[in-house]
């Protein structure tokens, strides 16, 4: 018992070491400019009365640790600051673009388990036969492919050719769930990379298990197959596979920055690209700020979730 | 035999790609004179991109940015992390070991992409910039995996016996511990460098570390969309290009590492130190 303490204890300081690098990470951006800050963002239009903007909105005339202080403190209370190309509070960008990221995000996460569980253990059951060869090689093929080439291409052949589906969500505004067809192409490209990862993992420690001697006991016990397998086996298979998805919230963040911008759908990974090409900085900052944290509190999540799936296999703090 | 069969498809796939990535700006020739953007026909093999140029000339000039910034990005984030997991696997003070480890941790937290874009957002990277950037993000998993692999490779005997003869620290880490290593670094390497041709795409696909026009399949998916309906072929070879490269050096890398580990059946985390060592001396011979 004091083991699991102590490892969800460090496990927990090593969560809060992780945001506060992050948040410190995310602030150094802004000091590594070269020369005057505001006069490095200003960029294409160098008027003084914009630098002068610039200067006022990030306190630019105020010593760094202090900024960084009050920028911290605003974080904490849920302040993240103002855009510096339209003057709006950085949290209503968060606001607008969180609604069409999270349905992308949620369809995509519980679509992936069943899938990527279901075709591991297909693979699983039908070990170096032809089922088994053909998923494990379109899962490896698949698994390095970048979003936006497979989005493409899968548009092209759905949209184009066949013209079966939409081949963006041009007008849609954020009203996705009215228009289900505009999701199909995006949640597939979401799903390709996270279902191959999971669904070779399932496959590994499903094959291990049924290989296991504790399955053959059961076996000469006379219990029925599907109990061994779904019963018996499938837990032990999917603890390793468990950790392994929260390194997939990295990929579907990626993701859903890629896939926004293929498809054009205005979440927060199109909020966050439009910021990078007008160098908002505020508005990169915040978002920055809320993947980060987001990323460490679900690795974090999925890590204590593992341990105790999977005590033994000492997960990494 | 299967192994092999794996080995052959995975080359098969990721030879064209490759070939024309490498020798394409060769026989690419002088660019022609611009035509009218998004027209099929008249002379242009593949037709003409969003600005009238030739597709199948931007085609054979695109492959090598991809492949030799990823190649770069790999070589350069080894170049870091070797001596990193070398040195904290072999210090006997712990305290060097959490100081020179713990910060990639916490760097391990900042998923890749969104790190890329946060420096894009402030500087303006170039090609060489991507290539750090990428490097950058892979340190930490890199430096972990060394360490892992050069912590066992010392904890063995040989390694007692030579700290005992007296052999420099050096002679140990480079000579022996370094050599011990090498087969699960070049495991490692594999994977490594598709995950950075992906993130090397991506990247450049979002804008980040090329010019708005350049001559990148990336870049040509990315910029020639627009015209997606009016002269696909732009967008569709560039993209299938990309999908048979990454495709195929993930079949060619898994292959060549099951043959090293003689095994056909690999578990999900292909970085398992021990694996690829107990086989190395048979490999060495055949």
């Amino acid at each position: 018992m004091s083991g699991l303490r102590s490892f969800v204890v460090r496990r927990l300081l090593l969560g809060g070491a992780q945001t506060v690098a992050v948040v410190l990470l995310v602030f150094a951006l802004t000091e590594a400019l070269p020369g005057d800050a505001a006069v490095a963002l200003a960029g294409d239009q160098p008027d003084p009365a914009r630098i002068a903007a610039i200067r006022e909105a990030m306190h630019l005339d105020r010593p760094a640790h202090e900024r960084l202080l009050g920028w911290a403190a605003g974080l904490a209370h849920g302040d993240f600051g103002t855009s510096l190309t339209s003057g709006r509070p950085v949290t209503t960008y968060i606001e607008d673009g969180f609604g069409p990221t999270l349905l992308l995000a949620t369809t995509t996460v519980t679509l992936l388990i069943p899938l990527g569980v279901g075709l591991g253990v297909l693979a699983a059951r039908h070990e170096g036969r032809l089922v088994d060869r053909l998923v494990s090689s379109v899962t490896l093929g698949v698994y390095a492919v970048p979003e936006f080439a497979l989005g493409v291409l899968l548009v092209t052949v759905f949209a184009l050719r066949l013209g079966w589906l939409p081949p963006t969500a041009v007008g849609y505004g954020t009203d996705l769930l009215g228009h289900p067809a505009a999701l199909v192409l995006p949640v597939l490209v979401l799903l390709s990379r996270p279902v191959c990862s999971l669904s070779r993992l399932v496959r590994a420690g499903m094959v291990d298990a049924l290989n296991s001697p504790y399955v053959a006991q059961a076996r000469r016990y006379g219990i029925p197959g599907a109990r061994v397998r779904y019963g018996h086996a499938l837990p032990n298979a999917v603890a390793p596979a468990a950790q392994q998805l929260a390194r997939t919230v990295d990929w579907l963040l990626c993701g859903v920055i890629v896939v926004e911008a293929l498809f054009v759908i205005p979440g927060l990974g199109t909020v966050l690209m439009n910021a990078v090409a007008e160098r908002d900085v505020p508005v990169v900052q915040g978002l920055a700020v809320v993947f980060g944290v987001l990323t460490v509190v679900l690795n974090l999540g999925a890590d204590l979730v593992a341990h105790r799936f999977a005590p033994r296999a000492g997960v990494a703090a | 035999m299967k192994g092999r069969s794996r080995f052959v498809l995975g080359a098969a796939v990721i030879g064209l790609p490759l070939v024309l990535a490498l020798l394409g700006p060769l026989f690419a020739g002088e660019p022609g004179p611009r035509a009218v953007s998004f027209t099929l026909g008249d002379g242009h093999w593949l037709g003409t991109d969003f600005v009238g140029r030739d597709v199948w000339q931007q085609v054979l000039h695109g492959g090598r940015p991809v492949v030799v910034t990823a190649l770069a990005a790999t070589a350069l984030a080894y170049l870091v992390s070797l001596p990193l997991g070398l040195i904290s696997a072999l210090t006997h003070r712990s305290w060097l070991e959490e100081l020179l480890m713990r910060p990639l941790d916490v760097l391990l937290a900042v998923p890749s992409l969104l790190l890329i874009l946060l420096v894009a957002s402030v500087f303006e990277p170039g090609a060489v910039g991507l290539a750090l950037l990428v490097a950058l993000a892979n340190i930490p998993d890199a430096a972990r995996i060394v360490r892992a692999a050069a912590a066992e490779a010392a904890s063995r005997p040989a390694v007692e016996a030579l700290r005992m003869q007296g052999e420099t620290w050096w002679r140990i880490a480079f000579g022996h511990v370094g050599r011990a290593i090498l087969r699960t670094l070049a495991a490692d390497a594999g994977i490594r460098l598709t995950g950075v041709l992906y993130l090397v795409a991506t990247a450049a696909f979002l804008g980040v570390g090329v010019a708005p026009d350049a001559a990148d399949w990336a870049v040509m998916v990315d910029r020639n969309r627009t015209g997606l309906f009016v002269q696909p072929w732009a967008v569709v070879v560039p993209a299938l290009l990309i999908v048979t490269l990454t495709t195929g050096s993930n079949l060619l890398f898994d292959a060549a590492l099951d043959r090293r580990s003689g095994s056909t059946r690999r578990a999900g985390n292909p970085r398992r130190p021990g694996d690829n060592r107990r086989n190395g001396e048979k490999v060495r011979q055949s």
